[in-house]
């Protein structure tokens, strides 16, 4: 008796969840990779000066706060 | 055929397909009934209760994002500069906020993957984990500070740091003790609301309405071009736009379910957050801006002190509103910025990471959400910690992080692989581009201030 019951609510949240949420938006959807993209050159640049732009300021920073310290 | 560690409510079949259902997904699904309800009726009313249900994720980004650093900033910028330059450049920066935002908004509704899960999809783990990295020290170094506005806040009041901070973390597990999104998101809203508390605060310094045209009109007067000037430019900016908003809006928006139906009540929500976070972020100046007219260094203050030197002039009354809108910061942020981190670490690991994962589901998701707030409050705790230095600094490091963010932001959303028709529109990206000039020209110019202070003197600033 209460096996039925059971599987009967699960056949209603299944009826439910695949009545009102797109496909893509299920947990076991999103367990599939979107492709990779292959960057061009000049992507890669711009991500690259970039990458050096934050480092470059994170050393500011720190020099920042050792002369503020000291 | 089980998804990763969730064990399925049921399966069946279609087609030739089991379909595995999840805890999160029944959840997800009751979510969304209500908005179709709404969606399918007509009137003023099912219009309200629509925008009702649909707004959250904008909201609570842009108050989460007025924090304990970004109230102290404006404080800061009230008590040094006064009614001025800073007012309508404040209003400027939620402007770039909403820009940047929005882009979130459409990633989410149209991938319904977070930020971090789509750039280690689509550029790969080498620079999926740069941002990672940026990612997470940003969110650590940015939740000491909320615990800091925090601790200062109720140290107003006379308590204790330990309650303090054991305070803020009872509320943080309260939140998420619902296991079920719409709950958190709607008690995080409730304590949000609060950050407009600094509205009243600033009618009680019964600040000078012309001057406050004058300065929303003509941008004057201008500060003295220095050092100082520009590290209150580059913090206010980093009260505004960081990294982890991008992070925590896109999960919000997944996690919540928006569809590309939703995009433009996300755009309300968005803006609506923008709204009212600009009223807070400029009440909180006016509210300052007193101690400026009063010749009062505001060098040393920390949160509370802001609050204890407004005492005279709005009373004990005004100035525990004052401290308990920073408690309120350092709170909401606390609770958003963790989230972030957690969402993020789970969509890399391809964990469950959901706040409608009951505690035995989502043990990595509410770990990592535990292990980020507690650290970060233990430290607080460390006594001679520096504040006001720290939090600025805190800012700073948020929009020199930001242009890299950006950049994959904006590659995303006009991937038309993944976005299809909703890739930006050439405003949108003219706009988001003078965002990312801006950031990265303000960081430059800051890094040149520290490298070679003099500089300025000799282009005729102080």
């Amino acid at each position: 008796m209460v096996r039925k019951e059971e599987a009967h609510n699960l056949e209603a949240d299944r009826t439910l969840v695949l009545s009102s949420l797109e496909h893509d938006q299920l947990v076991r959807a999103k367990k599939h990779h979107i492709p990779r993209r292959i960057l061009k050159g000049p992507e890669l640049a711009v991500l690259w000066a970039l990458r050096i732009y934050l480092l470059f300021m994170m050393a500011v920073v720190v020099y920042q706060v050792w002369t503020a310290a000291h | 055929m089980s998804v990763g560690s969730q064990p399925p409510r049921t399966n069946g079949i279609a087609g030739d397909e089991i379909v595995v259902i999840t805890h999160e997904d029944v959840d997800r699904a009751h979510d969304r009934v209500r908005v179709s309800t709404a969606r399918g009726q007509r009137g003023f009313f099912s219009g309200a209760r629509l925008l009702w249900l649909l707004v959250g994720p904008g909201v609570l980004v842009m108050l989460g994002e007025n924090d304990g650093p970004s109230m102290l900033s404006y404080a800061a910028t009230g008590a040094k500069f006064g009614i001025g330059f800073f007012l309508p450049f404040v209003v400027l920066t939620f402007c770039m906020a909403i820009i940047v935002q929005e882009m979130t908004v459409r990633l989410g509704a149209a991938t319904h993957r977070g930020h971090a899960e789509l750039i280690f999809d689509r550029f790969g783990p080498f620079w999926g984990w740069f941002s990672m990295i940026d990612l997470a020290v940003g969110n650590f170094l940015t939740l000491i500070t909320e615990f800091i506005a925090i601790r200062a806040g109720l140290g107003f009041f006379g308590v204790p740091p330990w309650i303090a901070v054991l305070i803020a973390l009872v509320i943080l597990y309260a939140a998420l003790m619902s296991h079920r999104y719409w709950t958190w998101e709607r008690i995080t809203l409730a304590a949000a609301a609060f950050n407009l508390v600094f509205i009243p605060v600033a009618l009680m310094t019964h600040p000078d309405w012309h001057a406050v045209r004058h300065s929303l009109i003509a941008w004057q007067p201008l500060p003295g071009f220095n050092k100082d000037t520009l590290l209150i430019v580059l913090a206010d900016i980093g009260a505004t736009v960081t990294p982890w908003m991008l992070f925590f809006q896109q999960s919000a928006t997944v996690d919540k379910g928006l569809t590309t139906k939703d995009i433009r009540f996300g755009r309300i929500d968005t803006v609506l957050g923008a709204a009212l976070a600009t009223a807070a972020a400029v009440a909180t100046i006016l509210a300052t801006a007193p101690l400026f007219a009063h010749q009062m260094t505001a060098d040393n203050f920390q949160a509370a002190e802001f609050a204890q030197a407004l005492q005279p002039i709005i009373g004990r009354f005004g100035a525990s509103l004052f401290a308990l809108g920073m408690v309120e910061a350092g709170i909401v942020a606390s609770i958003t910025i963790s989230t972030s981190s957690a969402y993020a670490f789970g969509e890399v690991t391809h964990k469950p990471h959901s706040l409608n994962l009951p505690m035995r589901q989502g043990k990595a998701f509410y770990s990592v959400l535990t292990l980020c707030a507690v650290s970060a409050a233990a430290i607080v705790l460390i006594p001679g910690l520096p504040l006001v230095y720290v939090v600025l600094l805190v800012n700073v490091v948020a929009v020199l992080a930001m242009p890299p963010a950006l950049v994959f932001l904006f590659m995303l959303v006009n991937d038309k692989e993944i976005m299809g028709d909703l890739v930006s529109p050439v405003w949108a990206n003219v706009l988001s581009s003078a965002v990312v000039f801006v950031l990265t020209t303000a960081g430059l110019l800051f890094g040149i201030s520290v490298i070679a202070p003099n500089i300025f003197a000799a282009l005729g600033g102080k």
